[in-house]
């Protein structure tokens, strides 16, 4: 708004001295007109052909030179990271086999582990029933030893009694006899 | 007023005077404020061209978004067809933009606020894109005037205004640069002025107003190259690409 006053204020003054450019606007001098418009074709036009001929090209040149670099740097980045995806790849499915071989490894060890547990634990059971063999049937002998010891020191003991009481001697195989009477039915009352 | 704020527009002679047939073509101040613009504009691409760097320095940098803000402006605007007329769509928007920032700098003169600069471009571009659009399009090109879907009725006054529409292109052109370089310069010089005759006591005001203003100016600057570089380039378009 400002300037427009500025401008209608500037107008008022050529309008008043239009015919006295030099009081007023001495834009509407037409004394050096041509000599603006002179000097003004001749350096707009050195400018335009230097820029056409030599500034734009080599601005041109530089950018383009710039996009080629990216787009080349870009191309490249692509093809790595292909080769990077490969990679990848390669190391996952390797990855893969090993932890397929490793839990074949495992299952195998373990089995053989179990085996060899089993095959031990056997042995020692095994150990350990014949161990118990031996000793059940030494029980058994002694047992049966005692017994007939036991039976023998008895008759021994009957007989010495009875001919200690009666002073004679009885028959030994009635004495056996009656002792493993008294034996059984000992033990029948027991 | 200390002075008279039109003086920093008045054009004097440098050196001899140089006369062709009649016709004064002295070397003015004008003038060689044109060729300080033109020879900054060179020292700028000279440096930004120097050396091609994949990683562009400051100097190459602005150049180079030079480049593409007006490659790309052209794209959006004229499309593809635009393409040959680039170089002259660059050197145009650098040219009035340094004029246009040339002329901010204190004592300078603003080639850009003199109407007789604007209107040779303005009819350049005018006379170059009415030559163009009858290249491509034979007398087709007329059709410029009748915009489809407008009732037949209707159909004269809306051709008379397009036509008026066309013709005053390279005045509205011409004028919006001149004027507003114009009117901010007097601006800029009016407060300048009010700083001085208020003193020491009343001038910080003014002052403040002008710093203010040159911000302004220099948004305005930048904006009226940029105003003058797109309407060229739609200019172009509807020359290239009639689709009235």
């Amino acid at each position: 708004m400002k300037k427009f006053f500025a401008l209608l204020t500037s107008l008022l003054l050529v309008e008043r001295n239009l015919y006295a450019a030099e009081a007023g606007m001495p834009q509407l001098d037409p004394e050096y007109w041509p000599s603006q418009v002179f000097w003004l074709i001749i350096i707009f036009l050195t400018i335009y052909i230097l820029i056409s001929k030599i500034f734009i090209p080599k601005i041109k040149g530089s950018i383009d030179m710039r996009e080629d670099k990216i787009r080349k740097d870009l191309e490249e980045a692509k093809t790595f990271r292909e080769q990077a995806e490969l990679k990848l790849k390669e190391y996952n499915s390797l990855m893969e086999t090993a932890k397929i071989d490793v839990k074949k490894i495992i299952s195998k060890s373990r089995q053989k582990l179990n085996e060899d547990m089993r095959i031990k634990r056997e042995d020692a059971q095994k150990k350990i029933d014949a161990e118990i063999l031996n000793a059940e049937t030494e029980i058994k002998k002694f047992k049966v030893d005692s017994f007939n010891k036991v039976n023998l020191i008895s008759q021994d003991i009957v007989s010495n009694l009875i001919k200690d009481i009666f002073g004679e001697d009885l028959n030994k195989s009635s004495i056996e006899a009656s002792v493993l009477q008294t034996i059984k039915e000992y033990e029948k009352g027991k | 007023m200390a002075t008279n704020p039109m003086e920093q527009f008045k054009v004097h002679k440098i050196g001899p005077e140089i006369e062709v047939s009649g016709i004064n073509l002295s070397f003015t101040n004008a003038s060689l404020f044109m060729v300080i613009s033109a020879g900054l504009i060179l020292v700028l691409l000279l440096f930004g061209t120097r050396q091609k760097k994949l990683v562009p320095g400051k100097i190459q940098l602005i150049s180079e978004m030079l480049y593409n803000f007006i490659s790309k402006m052209i794209s959006d605007t004229a499309g593809k067809k635009a393409k040959p007329f680039f170089p002259f769509i660059f050197s145009l928007f650098v040219f009035i933009l340094f004029c246009n920032m040339v002329g901010m700098l204190p004592y300078s003169f603003t080639v850009t606020s003199h109407i007789i600069v604007t209107l040779t471009f303005a009819l350049f571009i005018f006379v170059g894109v009415t030559i163009l659009g009858f290249v491509m399009h034979g007398f087709k090109y007329l059709k410029i005037f009748i915009p489809s879907g407008v009732p037949i009725v209707l159909l004269p006054i809306i051709s008379i205004i397009e036509i008026i529409s066309y013709l005053s292109r390279p005045i509205s052109l011409s004028v919006r640069l001149f004027a507003n370089m114009m009117a901010g310069h007097t601006m800029l010089k009016v407060f300048g002025g009010f700083v001085i005759s208020l003193g020491l006591i009343g001038g910080w005001l003014p002052l403040s107003f002008s710093v203010a203003l040159t911000g302004l100016e220099i948004l305005v600057a930048f904006l009226q190259a940029y105003v003058f570089a797109i309407l060229t380039c739609i200019y172009l378009n509807d020359a290239l690409n009639l689709h009235h």
